[in-house]
């Protein structure tokens, strides 16, 4: 059986490079993040309730609304954690014992094989595309009006956020430039079914994007990017955010070399889950949340 | 339900560029995780969810009777089966949630009605933890109001319970 609600949130690891990258992110929405640990913390943070007999009774309720499938919450913890995986397990072995130094960038670079631009591009999309399953999971389409569920998806704040802002820099500024807005646009514009059926991140949650065919998946994600490049430039731009600027901030635990940010990219793309742990932490919120409205 | 995702993403996240200018900082401070053992317990003393969820009220069904007020903003956040709850917002900040659950899908919820000595617009009240302040509509619907910010106080969500349109909730109970 996959792990308890509990079981994930409590064994989030409070330092590794995940949480090193995500910090890193702090420079660009100070405040905005805490990695917040610990089921019972996790409930006494959401509520701000301190009784131990009601903090199990939210607890109790969160598992068995967890544990219900036809919820959906499950579905979301499978879409965050399988997006996060496909480049997983060669990061854990090159990086084994190494998540709390500095990390030796330059000693496992050899190891390292850059993405070709468009399968970056489709890992970009397609994790986008995975948030916007998953919230729907998550949350329903709250509200009565399209108005109302996009003031929703707008009401993004704390690790939803930040989560946000990684796929901005870690997927789209590192590996694919400055200019990864119109460089995606270009190649969604020119890919074919084809080309995503080869994807392995695309693969892996293939079955969870909206269509029957690969054919309207693809009209999906190219749906999804248009709507949400524009906040992506606004934000980029608005905090004057730059590859460099980026990188500058993660050198406080990588030793990268600036002519090595194509590898960066797909370092990062090894060594981080970053859609996992913020999605565990955005997950429990939404079950405390709701757990505590309807004891 | 996919489909209206897919006409709603028209916008999606272009309203999250407000929120990253305007959105709360949460101040929280980590603390060790908790062991798995307790919760192991717990896990195994509450029951499986057994409802029939066919007779539970669609969550989508409650959001028109959401309450609404000058100066503050209402930004719905979750609807699932028997349940709807939105974000009451002042300033860009969360003073307060509020929401309607069907008891249908959690029955336990209404032992605390049973013996309640105070009552609200002609509804059995019930205070639970330092936040939260409920009424029981029709002997099934709970609305409730949780405080989050310390200067929304209890005479604050039952002025918010208030505002809700109680007498249309209990129409949807038969």
């Amino acid at each position: 059986m996959s792990k308890s609600i509990y079981e994930l949130v409590n064994e989030l690891p409070q330092k590794n490079l995940t949480v090193f990258s995500l910090r890193s992110l702090d420079k660009i929405l100070p405040g905005e993040w805490e990695n917040i640990v610990g089921f019972e913390n996790t409930i006494r943070q959401v509520t701000g309730e301190s009784d131990a007999a009601l903090i199990e009774q939210i607890g109790a309720r969160a598992i068995q609304l967890y544990n219900d499938k036809s919820e959906g919450y499950q579905r979301a913890m499978w879409l965050y954690q399988t997006i996060d995986s496909t480049g997983r397990l060669l990061g854990q072995a090159a990086l084994a014992g190494k998540v709390t130094e500095n990390v030796p960038f330059l000693s496992i670079v050899n190891r390292l094989t850059p993405k070709p631009e468009k399968a970056q591009t489709i890992d970009l999309c397609t994790k986008l595309v995975t948030e916007i399953v998953a919230f729907c999971k998550i949350n329903g389409i709250p509200g009565d009006s399209v108005g109302d569920f996009v003031k929703a998806l707008g009401d993004y704040g704390g690790e939803s956020l930040i989560r946000m802002a990684a796929l901005v820099c870690f997927d789209g500024l590192i590996p694919l430039g400055p200019n990864f807005i119109k460089q995606t646009e270009t190649v969604i514009g020119n890919l074919t079914p084809k080309d995503l059926d080869s994807n392995p991140a695309f693969k892996a949650v293939k079955e969870a994007i909206p269509g029957s065919k690969t054919d309207d998946q693809l009209t999906f994600i190219g749906s999804s990017f248009e709507s949400v490049k524009d906040w992506m430039g606004d934000f980029v731009e608005s905090k004057g955010i730059t590859p460099q600027s980026v990188v500058a901030n993660l050198k406080t635990f990588v030793d990268i070399a600036d002519d090595k940010m194509d590898y960066f990219g797909a370092f990062l793309d090894i060594s981080t889950n970053y859609y996992e742990h913020t999605g565990v932490q955005t997950l429990t919120r939404r079950l405390v949340e709701r757990a505590i409205a309807e004891i | 339900m996919l489909r209206k995702v897919s006409i709603a993403i028209g916008a999606l996240l272009l309203v999250g560029l407000l929120a990253v200018g305007g959105c709360q900082l949460t101040q929280l401070k980590a603390s060790q995780p908790s062991d798995n053992a307790k919760w192991e317990q717990i896990e195994e003393q509450t029951p499986a969810v057994d409802v029939d969820k066919k007779a539970i009220i669609d969550g989508g069904e409650f959001n028109k009777f959401f309450p609404v007020a000058d100066g503050y903003e209402r930004v719905y956040t979750q609807e699932k089966e028997g349940f709807a709850e939105a974000k009451i917002k002042q300033d860009g900040n969360t003073v307060a949630m509020v929401s309607v659950s069907d008891t249908a899908s959690n029955p336990s919820a209404v032992n605390k009605y049973q013996n309640s000595q105070r009552s609200l617009a002609g509804y059995p009240l019930a205070e639970v933890g330092s936040t939260a302040t409920s009424i029981l509509v029709a002997d099934r619907l709970q609305v409730k109001v949780l405080s989050r910010d310390s200067e929304f106080t209890p005479a604050d969500r039952e002025a918010w319970l208030e505002k809700f349109d109680l007498a249309g909730l209990s129409k949807l109970v038969n």
